[in-house]
């Protein structure tokens, strides 16, 4: 077989993996993050903060666990430029969006629950993050991440 | 303390475009690769050149015991020949083997050690002693250029070059192309020095270089070979055209005259 043609098997189906997983991929994001910064302008009255304990001025009336989780996937253009950053160091920009898409929608998610709960604000937030394992060889390889955002939901009472 | 609703910052993605991103990294990667191989290839081979013939020989003498030779009665013929032309090469350090091999298609090759194989096929298909004597030089180019050991020493360097990259696994097919294509120039360099020698052999035994290249135009599926442009250049062997060409041009360099008489063949080589 002419090499050029054989050549063209090899990395074809390659190729249009990437292509693939980049146009999604993209599509995908774009979205997010318009929905994502939608609902963050909503929810932005609510105060959502780290300590753990409320301020004493605040006069909790009732509190209740609250939390948003998200799980995404790695398309494969963004598993490839990683496996790339592998080799060679640095920061895997491919990965940055999409876990700041993920933790940011998980916080939303939070956020929703305790605005639907009727609560004020929410304390002591705490975020996770858990690697799902991938079913190919011996567990190697991520099938995604999910994104865990927790706290204490409270109502501000008088 | 006061609480102030605030809009993010969106600071924890750095903006480059992923495109941009993914062009620089292949680059980066092949280039590296490239240039590693060449700096390792370029170390090895040095150390190969001061490697004894005579070690070569006894380390690869197993080999030629594998191989389906034929008593062929003019095997004495081109032995001797080929001795002869051996001894146009001032300095030969090798102790030149002939063997005859038991197959139709007309063929050639030099064996690492000093082996020089001839296939049935070959000798009933030359038409002149000059065709045979360019094919036998060819092979003696082989062994003057160390080809073998250069050429295990190369492909040694790429798999320890690739092998540092990947990390061992098997590598993205990025890095194998790449390999394949740096090794393939080089194979194709080492028929190219080869062919140079064989007529420089030729033009001392003979005063002149005519016949020397009919050869070319026996060997087979070279009319029909792989076509196009990157077909010729990703096969190991440089076109046929392109070496008679690059082969003429030499002769013109040196003055050998392309006309003269060819010399027959020892009867011994009379069609069966």
């Amino acid at each position: 077989m002419d090499p050029l043609v054989e050549l063209a098997f090899q990395i074809g189906p390659f190729l249009l993996l990437l292509l693939v997983g980049y146009v999604s991929g993209t599509a995908i994001e774009r979205g997010h993050y318009s929905d994502i910064r939608k609902r963050e302008a909503r929810t932005r009255s609510m105060p959502v903060i780290s300590f753990r304990r409320p301020p004493a001025s605040w006069q909790v009336s009732s509190a209740s666990l609250v939390s948003g989780s998200t799980v995404v996937s790695i398309d494969y253009f963004k598993r490839f430029l990683a496996g790339l950053r592998g080799m060679t160091g640095g920061r895997i920009t491919s990965y940055e969006s999409l876990l700041d898409r993920a933790r940011r929608e998980a916080v939303l998610r939070m956020k929703e629950e305790a605005q639907g709960l009727g609560y004020d604000a929410v304390v002591n937030m705490r975020l996770e993050t858990s690697r799902l394992a991938s079913s190919n060889r011996k567990g190697q390889g991520t099938a995604g991440v999910e994104i865990l955002a927790f706290g204490t939901a409270v109502k501000r009472g008088a | 303390m006061e609480w102030q609703p605030r809009d993010l910052p969106e600071n924890n993605v750095t903006r480059v475009h992923p495109l941009k991103e993914l062009a620089t990294l292949v680059l980066g990667i092949a280039l590296a690769t490239v240039a590693l191989t060449l700096v390792v290839a370029f170390t090895l081979d040095s150390v190969v050149r001061v490697l004894p013939p005579s070690w070569e020989a006894r380390i690869f003498s197993g080999m030629w015991t594998d191989l389906e030779r034929t008593d062929d009665p003019r095997a004495a013929a081109v032995g001797a020949l080929l001795a002869e032309l051996a001894a146009e090469w001032p300095g030969n350090p090798y102790e030149v083997r002939l063997f005859v091999m038991d197959s139709a298609e007309p063929n050639a090759f030099a064996l690492p050690g000093g082996a020089v194989g001839v296939t049935r096929g070959l000798l009933d298909a030359v038409g002149s002693e000059n065709e045979l004597a360019f094919v036998l030089g060819h092979e003696l180019g082989h062994f003057s250029g160390r080809h073998h050991l250069r050429g295990i020493s190369r492909s040694l360097s790429v798999a320890l070059v690739l092998g540092a990259a990947t990390g061992g696994s098997s590598g993205t097919l990025l890095t194998q192309w790449v390999s394949e294509v740096t090794q393939l120039g080089f194979a194709r360099d080492h028929e190219r020095e080869a062919d140079r020698f064989g007529l420089e052999l030729v033009a001392r035994r003979y005063g002149h270089i005519a016949g020397a290249m009919n050869f070319f135009e026996k060997l087979p599926g070279d009319a029909g070979g792989p076509t196009g442009r990157m077909g010729a250049w990703l096969a190991t062997h440089p076109g046929s055209p392109r070496r008679i060409a690059d082969l003429r041009a030499l002769a013109r360099a040196h003055g050998w005259p392309a006309d003269g008489e060819l010399t027959a063949l020892d009867p011994g080589f009379a069609p069966r």
